[in-house]
């Protein structure tokens, strides 16, 4: 306490502040993620229906997207949800919930390059999260590569005592 | 018939005038071998003679003082002039004041001596008059005597079972300035911080307007810590390593506590 104002956060919570995070605390966010951006992916399906509804009501049949291109979008749309989280506060929804933050190198947050290969490399390997279990630092296969860390960090807005510096510092 | 040259008498008278003249220079001859002789033996014979004991023994000194008159012989003394050849700062040195105080019944010296008429000629305001009040008072440690001596405790009880001391503080203590004293000594801040940690405000704050689904996802997160230590746990002992993970992040800042410190709950109350 001394120095470093009031906790929020819950006595049993403090001591985990600042350490990354396990293989299953992450596992659940990811799923989280998984599960948003399926929400996403469906809202925009039924956006384009929506859309084609009203250009063409009479002809109007649900619109047969191809596989492929299901799995293209859905890379995209993960990598671009995952590269705007990080970019903007450091957590997705899924961090979120479990009070998980990414952060970069020296503990700062990301910026906009190291988000997307980040997110990138999230998408195309994801079974890399899995080395968290392994890794002695918790660090999943990205992380030991970029150098990025997957931390508790139940404050909403940074921990008091060490905020994360903005990008660049 | 015997011619008066060889009779008895004129024999007798011849002998007589002889010795006449003979007696006086033996007489001189004999006092100056006795002026040589008497002072040796007699100080041979003094020498050895207890001189002390046999006058002690046969001598009665009280007839001979009694036969003595004192005052015939004080009379004729001159005090003064014995006075002025005694060497008094010779004599003191020579008196052992230690022994002497030794000797001396003071108690009886004391009990002899009528207090009551000495108090009585004692002028006690000149003698007061005369004291160097503040001397005595330099040369004193009023503290070490007060504390020594005087029971404290009781003389404060005694004080402050007389007086009111609320009324006391009220009258005369400025009570602004001495909370605005005590506000500027104390780091208000920290205390505030430290009584809000005690009491866990924050948790307060919580139970108060937390709602289900914050207490849901507080349980989630804190079971989401336990199975992460678990898992890291299980893993670990099937790769045979030995130590706690290195899981501190570069950057974000330790924590005052470390987490073997805080085991966790299984399961929070709350998220039942």
């Amino acid at each position: 306490m001394s120095g470093g104002g009031v906790s929020p956060l819950p006595r049993e919570a403090r001591p985990y502040q600042g350490q990354r995070a396990g293989l299953v605390t992450r596992l659940v966010a990811a799923a989280i993620d998984g599960a948003v951006v399926g929400l996403m992916l469906l809202g925009g399906y039924v956006a384009l229906a929506g859309l084609l509804f009203l250009v063409d009501p009479r002809g109007f049949t649900f619109p047969d997207v191809a596989l492929i291109l299901s799995l293209a979008s859905a890379f995209v749309v993960l990598v671009v949800y995952l590269t705007i989280s990080w970019l903007i506060s450091g957590r997705t929804y899924g961090c979120l919930v479990m009070g998980l933050r990414v952060v970069g190198p020296r503990g700062q947050k990301m910026h906009l390059v190291g988000a997307l290969v980040r997110a990138l490399f999230c998408a195309v390997f994801p079974v890399g999260l899995l080395w968290v279990a392994v890794s002695q630092a918790n660090r999943s296969v990205q992380d030991t590569v970029l150098r990025t860390s997957v931390v508790y960090d139940w404050q909403p807005r940074g921990a008091p005592g060490h905020p994360i510096p903005p990008e660049g510092t | 018939m015997v011619p008066p040259r060889l009779q008895p008498a004129g024999l007798l008278e011849l002998l007589g005038r002889e010795g006449a003249e003979r007696r006086e220079p033996l007489r001189e001859a004999l006092s100056r071998r006795l002026d040589v002789l008497v002072p040796a033996v007699l100080s041979e014979v003094l020498g050895r003679a207890r001189l002390t004991e046999m006058l002690l023994r046969y001598v009665d000194l009280d007839m001979v003082v009694a036969a003595v008159d004192l005052d015939a012989a004080a009379a004729r003394l001159d005090v003064d002039e014995v006075v002025r050849r005694v060497d008094v700062d010779a004599v003191v040195d020579r008196v052992e004041v230690d022994s002497v105080v030794d000797r001396v019944d003071v108690d009886a010296v004391v009990r002899r001596v009528d207090v009551a008429s000495v108090i009585e000629r004692v002028d006690v305001d000149a003698v007061a008059g005369k004291l160097d009040l503040d001397g005595v008072l330099d040369r004193v440690d009023l503290t070490a005597v007060v504390l020594g001596r005087v029971d404290l405790d009781a003389v404060l009880d005694a004080v402050l079972d007389r007086i009111d001391l609320t009324s006391v503080v009220l009258e005369r203590v400025d009570l602004d300035a001495l909370v605005q004293a005590i506000l500027a000594r104390v780091d208000l801040v920290a205390l505030a911080e430290e009584v809000i940690d005690a009491v866990d405000l924050p948790e307060i704050i919580r139970e108060s307007t937390g709602s289900m689904a914050s207490d849901t996802v507080r349980g989630a997160r804190m079971q989401g810590i336990a199975a992460d230590e678990a898992v890291g746990r299980a893993v670990d002992r099937l790769l045979l390593r030995r130590g706690r993970r290195t899981t501190q992040a570069p950057g974000v800042g330790a924590s005052p506590e470390r987490p073997e410190q805080t085991p966790i709950p299984a399961q929070t109350d709350r998220t039942s």
